[in-house]
């Protein structure tokens, strides 16, 4: 039984070996910071909405240390007038952002001109006040067309909102971009904005797809004082196939070197060496004969 | 049959062997306190690292270098000058050979040390055999020199054989019964007779021929090292021919002073004659003129052309450089052109001073190959402090210097000891040539 302590005990400090002492160590003077709780919304490509709050606190005198408040409770509300309605509660996590995803049938308080209002709430805790931000936007909806006009590929792209009836009001100057989707970052095809609602490019013919042809178009508004957020997608095939690269041949610059380079170091290294030990044989020979 | 207990040997050439001249103690006293010196430096630099040495990020390369292509520029001269008497068979090559050779092997020795000092990570120096890229000059030169010292010792070997034999034989040589026991290891039973004589010829002429072959590849590629480089100073298509005739000039240079120390110090004023003096003299003016027409096109054509990077380093060698370019490539040309090219001047002393200049001016030479390009490089580097832009060797770097000369002179002094200065089974077998002759000419008569 002590030795079963014992072992734990040990094991305890053996693994407080590998606790960063920093953890532990680190005091953070709350008042050297400005905290900075700010709310974005995106609706997604699907119809979905997410909220993100970010709760960042800066460094009055070095900009460039920021310190995340983590494991912040962060309420979501939707608000009309005096009307909130709860949409959620999330912790912040190591990054201090908190998100919240509502999905694309979520029914919103808005205002007579269409708008939604989102608050991000934080209670506030003994050491931090409580914080709010607001924002408000038009649930704006992209819809991209992705045609051939005359061998010329064209993409055209439809803003608009939703009335109470829910027909369509085109939605003009709204600044967005289309891009190609890509593994680390989007590749931007074009940008501009919407006139009657309706941005039209003509797309190039040389973007690089997959193994198909095959990549995804995206429309995007980023940033709107309107609108938030909004991104579009359609699948297209108009993407060229890349060839797999050939495996590289024997160069200067590449891991092999070039066969010539081989075979002339082989022949002179071989002619050399073999000069050594016929030598070699025919001082054995000299020694062999005086003996 | 026996090599030569029974004939007669100039006791001249066993003086040094049996220890009975007097090897001066102060000599080899000094030697050996430039070496401490030089192993307390290496220590120094192993301990704090390269920072006690002049080398920062800008010029990475100092006097270890310039030091390293000086000695393996001896070496290779030194072979391809052994190889052409051997192997073309010039007949006052007895006085010069085994000077020659010695001085191949020892320099080839000393020289990759300083390689070795320059690598800041020499725990990491086997990733070149584990890890070579057969593109990269710098595997090719490692091949090379590994291969040229393996086929320098050999060929040196071959050329000792009958001395080792005579040294056998001799059974009044005054040396201890464990040296004599070396001699006997080392002759390898060889006892002149005459298939044992041609074997040895035929292998020693084609090691010969081989040396000479290497010394041109192995000082070609050290040259590439440089020239396969853009930068500017170094990236010419005449480097390595360039590089050839420097290695000559200072190799023939260098062993024009040895065979003065030699011929001075050991007494063989009767075998080391003033004939061989100036016949290498005469070589060593004709490769000062090949050094300096070589010289002057690589600088002429860079100024001619006036590129922008090329202009910059003239500009450095012309201000910061300019006394040691003048010495390097004024005073270090023109003197022995000038005292070689009279008759009238062509004493040993003489001579042998135009040696001393060509040697030190090709060695401050070298000093403005590496340098002044690596202190004008294609972009300027962000810390800009005035130790980082610009080279000055440290007492570490000069003591280790004295120290890699010191170890040649103490290795050269210590293998006469072992060895004669002159070829003995040659000048035996000369001398017995010529004997022959007067008898033929005798009975003829």
């Amino acid at each position: 039984m002590r030795n079963t302590v014992k072992i734990q005990i040990l094991s305890l400090l053996v693994l407080a070996l590998f606790l960063p002492w920093q953890a532990i160590a680190q005091d953070f003077d709350l008042k050297a910071y400005r905290l900075r709780f700010k709310l974005e919304t995106t609706k997604n490509a699907d119809g979905s909405r997410t909220l993100d709050a970010s709760f960042v606190g800066q460094n009055k005198k070095d900009r460039k240390d920021r310190l995340p408040v983590h494991q912040a409770e962060v309420v979501f509300l939707n608000t009309h007038e005096d009307e909130e309605v709860e949409l959620g509660k999330v912790n912040t996590d190591e990054t201090g952002t908190a998100q919240l995803t509502l999905p694309s049938d979520q029914n919103y308080l808005t205002d007579e001109e269409g708008y939604i209002e989102f608050v991000a709430r934080f209670e506030g805790t003994k050491e931090i006040k409580k914080k709010e931000a607001d924002l408000k936007v038009k649930d704006l909806f992209l819809e991209i067309q992705a045609e051939e006009i005359d061998s010329v590929k064209t993409v055209v792209v439809r803003a608009f909102a939703l009335d109470s009836t829910n027909q369509r009001v085109p939605q003009d100057d709204v600044d967005l971009r289309i891009s190609v989707r890509g593994m680390l970052s989007d590749f931007i095809v074009e940008e501009g904005s919407t006139e009657d609602g309706i941005f039209e490019i003509e797309f190039p013919d040389d973007i690089p797809g997959d193994v198909n042809g095959d990549f995804t178009m995206v429309a995007f508004v980023e940033g709107s004082d309107d609108y938030g957020n909004v991104e579009y997608t359609l699948d297209s095939d108009w993407g060229v196939f890349d060839d797999v690269p050939q495996k590289e041949k024997n160069e200067l610059w590449t891991e092999v070197a070039p066969m010539w380079m081989y075979v002339i170091l082989t022949i002179m290294l071989v002619g050399v060496w073999a000069n050594y030990l016929y030598t070699i044989i025919n001082i054995r020979k000299i020694k062999r004969l005086g003996s | 049959m026996t090599t030569s207990s029974s004939k007669q040997i100039d006791p001249a050439f066993l003086k040094s062997i049996e220890g009975k001249q007097s090897l001066s103690k102060i000599w080899v006293g000094s030697l050996i306190i430039l070496l401490v010196l030089g192993l307390v430096a290496l220590v120094y630099q192993i301990v704090k690292g390269h920072e006690v040495t002049g080398m920062r990020d800008n010029v990475v390369w100092g006097v270890y270098i310039i030091n390293f292509i000086f000695f393996v520029g001896l070496s290779y001269s030194g072979a391809f000058i052994s190889g052409i008497l051997h192997f073309f068979e010039t007949p006052w090559k007895n006085a010069v050979m085994r000077i020659v050779e010695i001085v191949t092997v020892l320099s080839l020795v000393v020289g990759p040390i300083f390689i070795l000092l320059c690598i800041g990570r020499l725990d990491r120096l086997h990733y070149l055999f584990i890890y070579p890229r057969i593109q990269s000059p710098i595997t090719w030169d490692v091949i090379a020199i590994i291969t040229d010292l393996i086929g320098c010792f050999i060929y040196l070997y071959l050329t000792f054989i009958p001395d080792f034999a005579i040294l056998r034989d001799k059974e009044d040589l005054e040396v201890s019964d464990k040296r004599k026991n070396i001699y006997r290891f080392l002759a390898m039973n060889y006892q002149d007779t005459p298939e044992q004589r041609a074997i040895l010829k035929k292998i020693t002429r084609t090691m010969s021929a081989m040396i000479i072959a290497m010394a041109i590849v192995a000082y070609t590629v050290l040259a590439w090292i440089f020239s396969l480089t853009l930068q500017p100073g170094w990236n010419s298509t005449i480097f390595a021919p360039y590089f050839i005739i420097a290695g000559l000039y200072s190799g023939v240079g260098f062993i024009i002073i040895c065979m003065y120390l030699v011929r001075k110090y050991m007494h063989l004023e009767h075998y080391i004659r003033k004939i061989h003096f100036v016949g290498a003299g005469i070589v060593l003016l004709v490769m000062s003129l090949l050094f300096g027409y070589f010289t002057f096109s690589e600088y002429f054509q860079r100024w001619f052309s006036h590129k922008i990077h090329d202009m910059n380093l003239l500009d450095t060698l012309f201000d910061e450089y300019f006394l040691e370019f003048v010495l390097a490539n004024y005073i270090g040309v023109l003197v022995p052109v000038v005292i070689l090219f009279f008759k009238r001047l062509r004493t040993i002393k003489s001579i042998t001073f135009a040696a001393v200049i060509a040697v030190l001016g090709l060695w401050l030479n070298r000093y403005l190959i590496v340098v002044p390009t690596l202190e004008t490089p294609y972009l300027p580097i962000q810390d800009t402090r005035p130790e980082f832009l610009h080279y000055t060797a440290t007492w570490v770097e000069w003591a280790l210097t004295l120290a890699g000369v010191a170890g040649f002179c103490l290795m050269f002094t210590l293998l006469l000891r072992f060895v004669p200065a002159i070829p003995i089974s040659e000048m035996m077998e000369g001398q017995n040539k010529k004997n022959n002759g007067h008898r033929a000419k005798k009975a003829d008569s």
